[in-house]
């Protein structure tokens, strides 16, 4: 099924056309983060202006013409309520002119979802990290119809973490992965480690690692920032694992494009003789593909909305989307 | 060293003999994901914490497995002969002793953290034996007594823990406004839907 996907949950507008689970174009543009962050009716008039175009690199990229799409997917939540409404208005928009099936998707799912058919994983304990979001989430057992979360961040997400520290310091570009590649070489300095089961926080230790900013070499404090962190979500996702009964991780967000994150999560799979896997960094990153790919699954199985209760939800939590494994 | 008894996420139990009674090693080994200054720090002082609590909760009457001995990363006790509750048949009245137990640890001040039938051990005496404080805290506060009623809670079902929380009450003063934390907590969403089902 020919199914076209829409993102702008936050400062990505995202276009991704799929047909039988295969990804033929994901194409976006972005919102430039300035010094005050996203500024939200600015990110949607940004969104706005790109809509088309994107959509147009799209349809090119999959060499096909608008009307042979045959479904349309969107992400209805979670994120920013103005960003939300460009891309639900547009989906609707082409839905309603193509006649077509039209399935509302939950943003955190489509990177846990790609992440996990595209690595062949079955029943994972995922590690979903981004700005926003950290959690290590299973599909519950009985139904394998929804996420669970099994464990999260008591306060702020990793890569907000990252972001902020970024900018107080101020790293050029002031973003979370300037500070991965920063800490090259580094040398680690005693940071608050904050783990509770298969829970986590982040506060304590941006608090500190800003205030040994100014004594320390930015190299020394950078790289231990991301060990600690980076830590604490290994070692919550092997208890996690290990409690659930699973043999898998899976990592999927923009955080998970880091490498060392990823080698750390290998070797904690290797220790227990469970297989590891993620998706493409154009998928960790937010993207249209990820949301074609959960909605034509949801759209192959009978799941289509009505364009009437197409609505957006800016705080559409993860575990009461319904899943189609 | 021997095969370990039990593997867990951040240590290993290993059967050994100390002083010529049958022990066993609780110890925690090197994890080859962390840079190895961190890796040394939380083992130690994770290990120290726990024996720590141990010892604390022993002083207060709370039945645990006797210390023999702490190294860097080890913790060495007494065997305790029996079964796990976990896999065993669990009857009204280990219900109720399990009551007592959480109570009498309560009352020490301390929260254990991971309060479940797979940490409980009964002892061929018949008597209970908490085990594995590896996330136990010093407490007084609601929130986190309430979650280790939850945790037994969810494990226990509604005919044990019936029983289990009337003596429960009955040992701690300020039982009742514990229970009305965990009834907040039980509504909170991510509670609700956090059980591995
Ligand atoms: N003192 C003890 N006597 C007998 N068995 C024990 C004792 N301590 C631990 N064990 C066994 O080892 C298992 C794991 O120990 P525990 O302290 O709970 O570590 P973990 O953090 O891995 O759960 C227990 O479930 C129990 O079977
Ligand atoms: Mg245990």
């Amino acid at each position: 099924m020919l199914v076209l996907g829409i993102e702008s949950s936050a400062h990505t507008f995202g276009v991704g056309i799929v047909d039988g689970g295969r990804v033929l174009a994901n194409e976006k543009a972005m919102y430039k983060i300035g010094t005050k962050g996203m500024i939200p009716r600015e990110v949607a008039q940004t969104h706005i202006s790109n809509c088309n175009a994107v959509i147009s690199a799209a349809l090119s990229k999959a060499g096909i013409k608008i009307n042979e799409i045959e479904g349309i997917g969107y992400t209805k939540g979670p994120g920013i309520g103005t960003c939300l409404q460009v891309g639900q208005l547009a989906a609707k928009t082409i839905a309603a002119r193509l006649c077509v099936p039209i399935a509302p998707v939950n943003h955190g799912i489509g990177h846990i979802e790609i992440a996990r058919i595209m690595s062949g994983l079955k029943d994972p304990v995922a590690l979903y990290v981004s700005g926003g979001n950290s959690q290590i989430l299973k599909l519950s057992k009985a139904s394998r119809r929804r996420y669970t979360v099994l464990g999260e961040t008591f306060d702020i997400g990793v890569g907000n973490m990252f972001d902020t520290f970024a900018r107080s310091i101020k790293l050029d570009p002031a973003w979370g992965s300037t500070v991965e590649k920063t800490a090259e070489g580094g040398k680690y300095v005693p940071m608050p480690y904050t783990v509770k089961g298969m829970d986590f926080s982040f506060t304590g230790l941006l608090t500190h690692a800003s205030r040994l900013a100014a004594s320390h070499r930015k190299q020394d404090v950078c790289f231990s920032m991301r060990e600690t962190s980076f830590s604490m979500l290994c070692e919550a996702t092997e208890r996690a694992m290990l409690l659930s009964g699973s043999s898998e991780i899976c990592v999927c967000g923009g955080v998970a494009q880091s490498a060392r994150l990823r080698e750390m999560l290998k070797a904690v799979a290797d220790e227990h003789g469970a297989r590891f896997g993620f998706a493409a960094n154009e998928f960790n990153a937010d993207n249209g593909g990820m949301i074609a790919f959960v909605a034509e699954r949801m759209l192959t199985r009978g799941a289509e909305e009505k364009l009437r209760d197409c609505t957006i939800e800016q705080r559409y939590r993860i575990d009461s989307a319904e899943v189609f494994a | 060293m021997t095969k370990p008894i039990s593997e867990g996420a951040e240590s290993r139990i290993y059967p050994t003999e100390i002083f010529g009674i049958d022990a066993i090693a609780k110890v925690r080994g090197p994890k080859a994901y962390r840079v190895p200054l961190l890796d040394v720090s939380i083992r130690s002082t994770r290990t120290k914490k726990e024996a720590k609590i141990m010892a604390l909760a022993l002083s207060h009457g709370v039945r645990v497995p006797r210390l023999l001995g702490v190294s860097d990363y080890s913790i060495y006790m007494e065997k305790i002969h029996g079964n796990l509750m976990k896999d065993a048949k669990i009857s009204g009245k280990q219900a109720e002793m399990a009551g007592t137990l959480l109570a009498t640890l309560h009352n020490a001040g301390i929260v254990h953290g991971d309060f479940t039938p797979a940490n409980i051990l009964i002892g061929e005496d018949g008597k209970l034996y908490l085990i594995d404080f590896g996330l136990s805290e010093i407490s007084h506060g609601a929130e986190g007594r309430a979650l280790d009623l939850l945790l037994i809670k969810r494990q226990m079902g509604v005919r044990l823990y019936t029983k289990f929380v009337k003596n429960y009450s009955q040992g701690v003063p300020s039982a009742r406004e514990i229970i009305k934390r965990l009834a907040e907590i039980e509504k909170r969403g991510r509670y609700q839907t956090r059980t591995l089902g």
